[in-house]
């Protein structure tokens, strides 16, 4: 199904993926700017360690070892051999892994199985992996983009055997199979693992003392100050690749970074120049204004048929824009639905809110699946 | 002019619609919008301006409520459009920063003010407050939502693309074909984009009223009035085929010139006490579809 060009456009390519950092523990104080880099890399150390894998591999890897083997199976065969003993490691270790996380549909749903020890312990590890799959599937798809195609095959699969084990084409491939019998995991696998991905997150910070634009245009590299006709500094730095909009009030937009904490890390960056240039600049009231997602559904959409029906949330102007326009009243979110299936998520102010509008698009979408 | 057979089949013709229908449209479009940009023009010379503005748009269509509910709810989804595309990509949001002025639903104040200035009985403003249901509006989605229900991916897919073009999208084109550069006063560009609406609507409208004088001629058993149909439009039938042609199923078949002249002549048709009254432009004599 070909798409117009605009929604690409807003999109950005969907083969960028989200690197999914968990909220690090609140900072204290001013960070320079190569601590700032070397907190990070500690920090992802420090998870890796925490899911009991080896470190040196990427830590992306490391959450979900199933799939991990199935695609190094595909690939390479002595890495695939090399991690079998540590597959069977972390198959205990997953038991002990806090599952809280997950919705109470399925904490319930262990309840009333049969409680035999090696079973449940199972049960908790497909669920695990069901939930898993997606992070690291954006991990996988970023380290390795030709790798993901055969993620992606399995999705469609996934999402059109309902009620079958999520894990069930899997099952056959993988040598564990023998030891998860799988359990059809129905309230969770919903969106069958879709997790809108982030694309653009758009924060503000106070430096909170009046700054001198023309002093910081120009002395600070990739700066931008034209007076006559925006009265803000445009600072872009490329890692995280953002851009900064800085008032002489001291008041300063961060706009471009791909998750909260990139747009948090960014925003500091942009602080610590203008603190460098001489500037006694703080870092108050950081807050994220506005969250853009975005997901595919992966089966073509009848939006015609969904602005009947969903008239007073929806808007649908084919020769204005190709998308329809969702107003979803609980979570406040402003969908874009596109024919091909891709959905553009925005107006959050958090992660939570961007994912629940997404399951709750979810099966009102399949509704009006064009077959 | 392949783009307004495009444009017929996603308002509701048939998917191969009739080149001579095309060229009578094109027609009916063209020769309208000209007259609309005229009387706009004078308009905006009475008020000493030198530019169309949106404002000598909305003022030609004052007397019609429906359609200019339409209008308005057109630049407000328009102006909610670009507040969204905006917020997501951020190229969009920092070129309008930098272009300086305030351009957040720009034009629902446009509207607003001028309807404000205007309004003697307040009947203007309260069309802003007004949730009805816009029946014609509701009776296109309908049909769309019908007609895509049994098309495939395939053809849904043309069909999604069809919807898509506007005259918007190629102004200067646009601009050309409307003769704008032969004007002395010249719309500016909230005006041309009000402009390629009614263009789009003309459309939107002829074809609505071509479907309904196709579906007045298929003649249902046991109606007992098919035999009086009124004797103008028998002249528009010289031949038996084209009768049967114009026939039995409304689904996959083209409309036909006739159903565009017997449309026009009906909406132009001075019926009832009133008429003379109801339509802005009398004194040209013409009546616009979109207005």
């Amino acid at each position: 199904m070909a798409s117009a060009p605009q929604p690409e456009r807003a999109l950005r390519l969907l083969a960028r993926c989200l690197i999914w950092y968990p909220p690090p523990p609140p900072t204290v104080g001013f960070l320079s700017m190569e601590e700032e880099e070397t907190y990070l890399e500690l920090y992802l150390n420090q998870c890796a360690a925490q899911d009991g894998l080896a470190p040196p591999r990427s830590p992306l890897f490391s959450p979900v070892v199933p799939y991990d083997m199935y695609i190094l199976n595909a690939s390479n065969p002595e890495t695939a051999f090399n991690s079998n003993p540590e597959v069977k490691e972390t198959c205990g270790g997953f038991s002990s892994v806090d599952l809280s996380f997950l919705p109470d549909e399925l904490t319930q749903e262990d309840k009333n199985q049969p409680v035999i020890g090696s079973k449940h312990e199972t049960e908790e590890n497909s669920e695990s992996q069901s939930r898993l799959p997606s992070p690291s599937d954006i991990g996988l798809g970023s380290n390795s983009p030709s790798l993901s195609n055969p993620h992606s095959q399995q999705h469609p699969s996934d999402t059109d055997s309902v009620q079958a084990s999520p894990e069930k084409p899997d099952s056959n491939s993988l040598p564990l199979a023998s030891i998860t019998p799988m359990t059809p995991v129905t309230s969770v696998s919903e969106c069958c693992g879709i997790v809108p991905q982030l694309q653009n997150i758009v924060s503000t910070v106070n430096l909170a003392c009046k700054l001198d634009l023309k002093k910081i245009a120009l002395h600070a590299k990739n700066a931008e100050y034209n007076p006559k006709r925006f009265a803000a500094v445009i600072m872009r730095i490329r890692e995280p690749r953002t851009t900064a909009l800085i008032f002489s009030s001291g008041k300063m937009v961060c706009t471009g970074a791909r998750s909260e904490e990139q747009s948090r890390l960014a925003a500091r960056k942009y602080a610590r120049v203008v603190q460098k240039l001489g500037f006694p600049a703080r870092f108050l009231d950081f807050k994220i204004q506005n969250m853009v997602g975005s997901c595919d559904v992966k089966f073509p959409i009848r939006l015609e048929g969904l602005v009947l029906t969903h008239q007073q949330f929806s808007s649908y102007e084919p020769e204005l824009f190709p998308g329809l326009i969702y107003r979803m009243v609980k979570p406040r979110i402003v969908l874009l639905i596109f024919v091909s299936g891709k959905v553009v998520l925005t107006g959050a102010k958090e992660r939570s809110e961007i994912c629940e509008a997404f399951e709750n698009i979810y099966p009102i979408l399949k509704g009006f699946k064009k077959a | 002019m392949g783009f307004k057979l495009f444009c017929r089949y996603s308002l509701g013709d048939a998917r191969r619609p009739l080149h001579e229908t095309a060229v009578l449209v094109e027609d009916v479009v063209h020769t309208q919008l000209i007259n609309l940009l005229q009387q706009a023009a004078e308009v905006s010379q009475l008020r000493g301006a030198r530019v169309i503005t949106p404002e000598d748009l909305l003022f030609l269509m004052r007397k019609d409520k429906k359609k200019l509910r339409r209008l308005l709810k057109y630049m407000f989804i328009r102006d909610y459009k670009s507040k969204i595309v905006k917020g997501i990509d951020e190229d969009d949001l920092l070129e309008d920063k930098l272009s300086g002025s305030n351009n957040a639903n720009k034009r629902q104040k446009i509207a607003q003010d001028f309807l404000n200035s205007i309004d003697q009985t307040g009947e203007l403003l309260a069309m802003f407050e007004d949730d009805e249901i816009d029946e014609v509006k509701q009776e296109r989605m309908e049909r769309a939502e019908r007609q895509t229900r049994i098309m495939d991916s395939a053809q849904y897919a043309e069909f999604c693309e069809s919807r898509q073009l506007s005259f918007s999208k190629k102004a200067s084109k646009f601009r050309d074909w409307l003769d704008c550069s032969s004007m002395e006063i010249k719309p500016n560009v909230v005006a041309m984009e009000i402009l390629a609406y009614l263009a789009y609507e003309t459309v939107a409208q002829l074809v609505d009223l071509a479907l309904l004088v196709r579906q007045d001629m298929v003649t249902k058993a046991g109606d007992p009035f098919s035999h009086a149909i009124s004797a103008t439009f028998i002249q528009y039938h010289n031949s038996a085929e084209s009768t049967a042609a114009c026939g039995v199923e409304a689904h996959g078949n083209a409309i036909q010139p006739c159903h565009i002249r017997e449309a026009i002549r009906r909406y132009s048709h001075k019926i009832g006490p009133l008429s003379p009254f109801t339509n802005a432009y009398r004194r040209n004599g013409t009546a616009f579809l979109a207005c």
